[in-house]
């Protein structure tokens, strides 16, 4: 869905591979001295893709919605953007998809001014996009855009083996196997974290020795030689060491066997429930590989799938701990850690207004050192092409870029 | 009971014994021959089970074998065998060979006994098999049993190991089948049997750890005792088990030690076999034999009232004949036409009765001519009496007319006075036999019998207490319980009157008159007892004899006609005396009247 709004809807800035913005469908910004009023100046000429001029009046509204504590308005020919508190990572935070400029057509679908834009849309089935013929890049290569949606990763990789994709998600499990099969593949760095979360409210949460004894039972270099096929990096901290920097001094310490505490634990935390989200193969197996490793801790684990999107409801969740995919959304460290410790349900540690890479760090450290949340891995986002894919060039962040890719002519 | 009930009975418990008997030993020898067949077919099942046991493990072993053989498995070991090899390559190698080959459980482990992959618990990679590497040569062990640990508990398999060897190194290939519902399902058993698995050895007995092949067996903790038993003796038992009220539900089950290599004991396998043939077939039996027994019984009932009717036929025969002669019937005859002890009895009671008719005949003709003789004796004494002093006066006349005419009137006038004193003695002797001989019959109606002896008594005190003679007094005992009875008060008196009378010449010497009376259910028993001279034996025999007397002047009428007016109101009349201890008269009178009576009455 993310991959879809990418190519359909731009942003008024995107980040470059330093986590930099770069102008899109903005041109030029400036900010007061206290950072809480934004002037941004809008690109000219640029239209939705039915025609429609893009207005400040369109970006305005595109940019206001519930939860805001800041007003949008128009001024000439861009928008001011102001708020009570200071906005230092403004242009971060409209580098986001939530931050896409649309509009709203009559019938209450949306259009944007974006590469491609939206044919047919069947949800969670399939989609066809068409180039934007009044892109202001230019209009992209591909004519056109045919993606299936809700498709198993199994069944993605073999359609691109067969011919009858160019593009598709592989599991990191499968990215030798694509790679030995002669078939292309793409790793990002590392955007993803596999974290263990435990449930607030639990008896298994409210217990630091358990949860440091489960902590230091995972063997996360055998999982990620095996069940990772050497893929991602195994974690330690939230950010990954590309981002941080600093992420190798909280590697973690595998090997080191924890003492066997799950004889002493209370039968309320025996045994543990470890839920991870149905349909993905890849939890799974990792979390069925943290029940072997917590025996050794003679803790028992209980695995158990949850259907995915679920939302914890009531005061009990009914798991103790849960294995978590989460995206990195931010190339910006500070940013990054505290959207992973806002969607870990962690409370942030304080930070000054502008955190040295030493506040971070200590910020971090205290966050893995409480047990509440269990790093496991840094997964990167893995995609196979077909030999006829030609210029591939997703971002930092890791959306694909599809407005410069173009299709080899198949040999006769 | 009469001798035919009780042949009756002696027969019909015979037969009833003789039907138990053999219903109880037919039953008997089939429910042991069901028995032995029951468990002859358990055994050969039990042996199915071991050949299934054995032939599933022959199959385990040979597909382990040809995962071992197979170009891939090879190239595998190859790819294992060098420095410092990738064991991430494999890791899902054994989930797809175990599928291919029909395998439970699978796991490859290196030489070192890493697992590289395994089906059953794909997790556990990189993980140590505690116990594959210590047996060096695994393709000459069969298969076997093993306890193997899953993702969520353990299991029973029948495992083989299998050996790859590259370069010096060795690559196990570990592979089985879970012994679970599916295998018991597998087993081919025949109706009403069917297989269980326990698959826990640890102290205390597991619901869980017990199925069949539909899963969880309901009240299954009724085998716990087998379990244990099996557990502790470490040997088969059986042991029946009653799941309901009905015997039919029963079910016997033989349960014997599974063993892995080590021959430790790793599980049970239990073979139940359902009692309901058996038990139906023994009921049907039961009823066939109650109905056969019933039918015997019956029968044999019927043989015997018609065998005892015919034994006792001849016996009630010479009872009515013998209550015939009882009742006078001197003619009564029986028939006596068996050769047999009966016959001969029956003969031997005709001459009796021939005999007893005759000798009968021959005492009555003899006592009635005694009876004559007495009455000659008696009438021609009391007749010589009046007939002497008329002989006189009739020869005084004739005296007197011959030698005295002058005084013959007077003589004549005294004489003829004589002559009709005695007359009319004489007519009062006749008279007195005349009354005997014609008694009237008793006129009932109801009378104080205390009253009437105390009457009858105190009739006779002036002679009691007679100048001349010793005096005798009267005492009585009377129960007032008597009370009025039906009889006749003239000759009931006349009867009393005659056994006091009795007394007083019983008595000479003078004494006591005791009269009892005693009320006994529907009869009145009276006692006249003086303390006299007593009777000899003779006389008390002859005593009611008529014209029978051991007086000088008596008619010996007297006691006949007490008996004959005791008798004629339907009682009895006996006298119990010893010479010189006085005599007692036992009267038993009717309190009610007896049927005899009213007819002669009326």
């Amino acid at each position: 869905m993310e991959r879809v709004a990418a190519i359909v809807f731009d942003r008024l800035v995107r980040l470059d591979e330093n986590g930099a913005p770069e102008p899109e469908l903005a041109i030029a910004w400036k900010h007061d001295a206290g950072a809480r009023r934004w002037t941004i100046r809008l690109r000219p000429g640029v239209e939705f893709s039915d025609g429609t001029p893009l207005t400040a009046e369109t970006v305005a509204s595109a940019l206001q919605f519930p939860g805001l504590e800041r007003t949008v308005t128009v001024s000439g020919d861009g928008v001011v953007i102001e708020s009570r508190k200071p906005m230092p990572d403004l242009l971060s935070e409209l580098a986001s998809l939530r931050h896409a400029i649309f509009r709203v057509l009559p019938d209450g679908s949306l259009i944007g001014t974006g590469p491609f834009r939206v044919v047919l849309w069947q949800p969670g089935s399939r989609a066809t996009l068409a180039a934007n013929e009044r892109d202001w890049r230019g209009r992209a290569f591909l004519d056109g855009i045919e993606i299936q949606m809700g498709m198993p990763l199994r069944e993605q990789r073999v359609a691109l083996e067969l011919g009858a994709a160019d593009l598709a998600e592989i599991n990191a499990g499968d990215a030798r196997r694509q790679d030995q099969s002669s078939g292309r593949i793409w790793l990002s760095a590392p955007l993803e974290l596999m974290a263990i979360i435990f449930a607030p409210g639990r008896p298994a949460a409210a217990d630091a020795s358990l949860r440091e004894a489960l902590a230091r039972a995972v063997d996360r270099g055998s999982m990620r030689a095996v069940l990772l096929q050497k893929q991602g990096e195994s974690a330690g901290g939230l950010l990954p060491q590309w981002l941080s920097g600093y992420a190798f001094l909280l590697a973690p310490a595998d090997g080191t066997r924890p003492r066997k505490v799950g004889a002493g634990l209370p039968p309320s935390l025996r045994p543990v429930k470890l839920v991870y989200d149905e349909g993905d193969a890849l939890a799974q197996a990792v979390a069925e590989r943290i029940a072997v490793d917590a025996r050794e801790a003679s803790i028992t684990v209980e695995v158990s799938a949850r259907p995915s999107g679920s939302a914890d409801s009531g005061s009990d969740p009914g798991f103790d701990a849960r294995l978590v995919r989460l995206r990195i959304g931010s190339t910006e460290p500070r940013r990054a850690l505290s959207e992973l410790a806002a969607a870990l349900g962690l409370g942030m540690p304080p930070l000054p207004a502008a955190p040295s890479a030493e506040d971070l760090y200590r910020a971090e450290r205290a966050l893995v050192e409480s047990y509440q949340v269990i790093p496991l891995f840094h997964l990167p986002e893995i995609a196979g092409l077909s030999a006829r894919v030609r210029n591939w060039q997703p971002t930092a962040t890791g959306e694909w870029r599809l407005d410069s890719l173009w299709l080899a002519p198949e040999k006769p | 009971m009469s001798y035919r009930n009780r042949l009756l009975m002696v027969f019909g418990a015979t037969v009833l014994a003789a039907v138990v008997l053999v219903v109880w030993g037919t039953s008997a020898l089939t429910r042991r021959a069901f028995a032995q067949a029951e468990r002859e077919r358990t055994d050969a099942l039990v042996e199915q089970v071991r050949h299934e046991f054995a032939r599933r493990g022959e199959e385990v072993a040979k597909r382990v074998q040809g995962i071992a053989d197979a170009d891939a498995t090879l190239r595998m070991a190859v790819g294992l065998a060098g420095q410092a090899p990738d064991y991430s390559l494999y890791v899902n190698e054994a989930r797809d060979i175990a599928a291919a080959r029909q395998l439970d459980l699978l796991e490859i482990v290196a030489g070192d006994g890493r697992i590289i992959s395994s089906a059953h618990w794909p997790a556990r990679f990189g993980y140590r098999n505690p116990w594959v590497t210590q047996t060096a040569e695994w393709e000459k062990i069969p298969a076997f049993l093993q306890r193997e640990e899953l993702v969520r508990g353990a299991t029973l398999a029948l495992l083989a190991v299998r050996v790859v060897r590259v370069g010096g190194k060795n690559l196990y290939i570990i592979g089985g089948q879970r012994l679970d519902r599916e295998f018991l399902a597998s087993l081919a058993l025949p109706a009403g049997m069917r297989a269980l698995l326990y698959r826990d050895v640890e102290p205390g007995f597991s619901l869980q750890s017990l199925n069949d092949a539909s899963g969880s067996l309901a009240q299954g903790e009724k085998l716990a005792g087998l379990v244990e038993r099996v557990r502790r003796e470490g040997k088969e038992q059986s042991q029946t088990v009653n799941w309901s009220g009905d015997a039919a539900d029963a079910e016997t089950f033989y349960a014997q030690p599974l063993r892995g290599r080590g021959q430790e004991m790793l599980g049970l396998l239990l073979v139940g076999n359902s009692q309901r043939g058996v038990v139906l077939l023994g009921r049907r039996m039961r009823w066939f034999g109650a109905g056969a027994g019933g039918i015997g019984l019956l029968l044999g009932l019927a043989l015997a009232a018609w065998l005892s009717s015919r034994i006792t036929r001849p016996v009630e025969q010479l009872a009515a004949g013998a209550r015939a002669v009882a009742a006078g019937d001197w003619q009564a005859r029986v028939e006596a036409d068996s050769n047999d002890e009966i016959g001969e009895l029956g003969r031997a009671f005709n001459q009796m009765t021939r005999q007893l008719a005759e000798h009968r005949e021959r005492l009555v003709q003899s006592e009635r001519v005694a009876a004559w003789r007495e009455l000659a004796r008696r009438l021609a004494h009391e007749l010589k009496n009046p007939l002497f002093p008329l002989q006189i006066t009739v020869e005084n006349l004739q005296r007197a007319r011959e030698r005295a005419p002058q005084q013959f009137d007077e003589v004549f006038r005294e004489s003829t006075a004589t002559l009709l004193a005695e007359l009319r003695n004489m007519t009062a002797i006749i008279g007195r036999f005349s009354d005997f001989a014609k008694m009237p019959a008793p006129h009932l109606e109801a009378v104080s019998v205390n009253d009437l002896l105390r009457d009858s008594v105190r009739l006779f005190e002036p002679q009691f207490a007679g100048a001349g003679r010793p005096p005798i007094r009267a005492e009585f005992a009377l129960d007032t319980e008597v009370g009025n009875i039906p009889a006749d008060p003239v000759l009931l008196r006349r009867a009393f009157e005659n056994l006091v009378l009795n007394t007083l010449d019983a008595m000479p010497e003078g004494g006591t008159l005791t009269v009892r009376t005693r009320r006994s259910g529907a009869s009145v028993h009276i006692e006249f007892a003086d303390s006299g001279v007593g009777l000899k034996p003779e006389e008390r025999e002859r005593l009611f004899t008529p014209y029978y007397t051991t007086k000088e002047h008596g008619t010996g009428l007297g006691l006949a006609i007490v008996q004959s007016v005791i008798s004629d109101h339907g009682g009895r009349i006996s006298v119990a005396s010893e010479a010189g201890q006085g005599t007692t008269f036992h009267i038993e009178l009717p309190a009610v009247v007896p049927a005899a009576v009213t007819r002669a009455g009326a």
